[in-house]
């Protein structure tokens, strides 16, 4: 929740306080950011003794319980807002127009 | 950016293997949250720079709520299907879909529920389903659709995989992402335990 809280700041900042020109640069450092939490993700992998054994040992059925709940998931939403959100497709593009 | 996030990926798994310890990388490696906090920072500011979102936020309505119930539906859904191909019953192989991309929490919530092979398997295909989605997210964005691809990412859309979503697809995406990953995170401590205790 903290976290929507910040979020909801950035937004106030960046609708009330943030001038144009610095949009670029805010998306340098978001990448910046996004790289980084990639990196310390990766570090505290690689830091559990452990994990290389796990990936071997349970790779399969792990890949299935991967596999299969995303896609499950990635297919029902895409119907369901190709179903439910038809409606704001169609105004975007009326808008386009 | 999917090549410079493998590498980083890769390169931070083996920095890690290597145990290698300075200040830069003790510092990144401890300060996660507050990382997390100023990327959510900057991609507010980048949500307000965009004009006209509220309303367009408010159009959905009770709508919003259609991504998160298909996200976990669709993920149980898929644990429902897998019971009919492992070893283990209906309840475990919901409650390892249950994670929803959340690998950390996952993976120890069900090894303390006493079972570490879970744990484990929990821990590994909700770690794929985070880095899959990462590295999908710009194929699946153009081939399916731009709510297609926060189902996808599950609990992660709040955070980990928010910055693809702001390249790839669109600020109103971005907004529901992160409702997505909210309520997403809320009920993986939930339906865990939940399913566990199911015994079956």
């Amino acid at each position: 929740m903290f976290i929507l809280i910040v979020m909801c700041v950035g937004v106030l900042i960046g609708h009330f306080l943030f001038p144009e020109k610095l949009k670029r640069t805010n998306e340098i450092f978001q990448i910046i950011c996004t790289l980084t939490l990639i990196f310390a993700m990766g570090f505290s992998l690689g830091s559990d003794e452990n994990f290389f054994q796990k990936l071997f040992s349970l790779g399969l059925e792990s890949f299935l319980f991967f596999l299969i709940p995303s896609g499950c998931s990635l297919i029902l939403v895409f119907f369901l807002t190709k179903r439910f959100f038809k409606s704001h497709a169609k105004e975007k593009e009326t808008e386009k127009k | 950016m999917t090549i410079l996030a493998i590498l980083a990926l890769v390169g931070g798994v083996l920095c890690g293997s290597l145990h290698l310890h300075n200040v830069v990388l003790d510092f990144l490696t401890s300060h996660e949250d507050l990382i997390l906090n100023c990327l959510m920072l900057s991609v507010g500011i980048s949500i307000g720079l965009h004009k006209g979102i509220v309303q367009k936020i408010r159009q959905y309505h009770v709508k919003i709520f259609i991504i998160p119930i298909g996200t976990v539906i669709g993920s149980l859904l898929g644990g429902l299907i897998l019971s009919f191909f492992t070893k283990y019953g209906l309840g475990e192989n919901l409650a390892i879909a249950s994670g929803l991309g959340w690998y950390s929490l996952s993976g120890v919530t069900l090894e303390n529920l006493g079972n570490a092979t879970l744990g484990s398997i929990a821990f590994l295909s909700n770690l794929m389903r985070e880095l899959f989605s990462f590295i999908s997210i710009p194929f699946v964005a153009r081939h399916f659709n731009f709510y297609s691809c926060i189902a996808l990412a599950g609990a992660t859309s709040e955070d980990t995989t928010l910055p693809m979503m702001m390249k790839y697809t669109n600020e109103e995406t971005v907004v529901l992402s992160v409702i997505n990953g909210v309520l997403c995170s809320a009920v993986v401590p939930v339906l865990i335990p939940f399913f566990m205790g199911w015994g079956i």
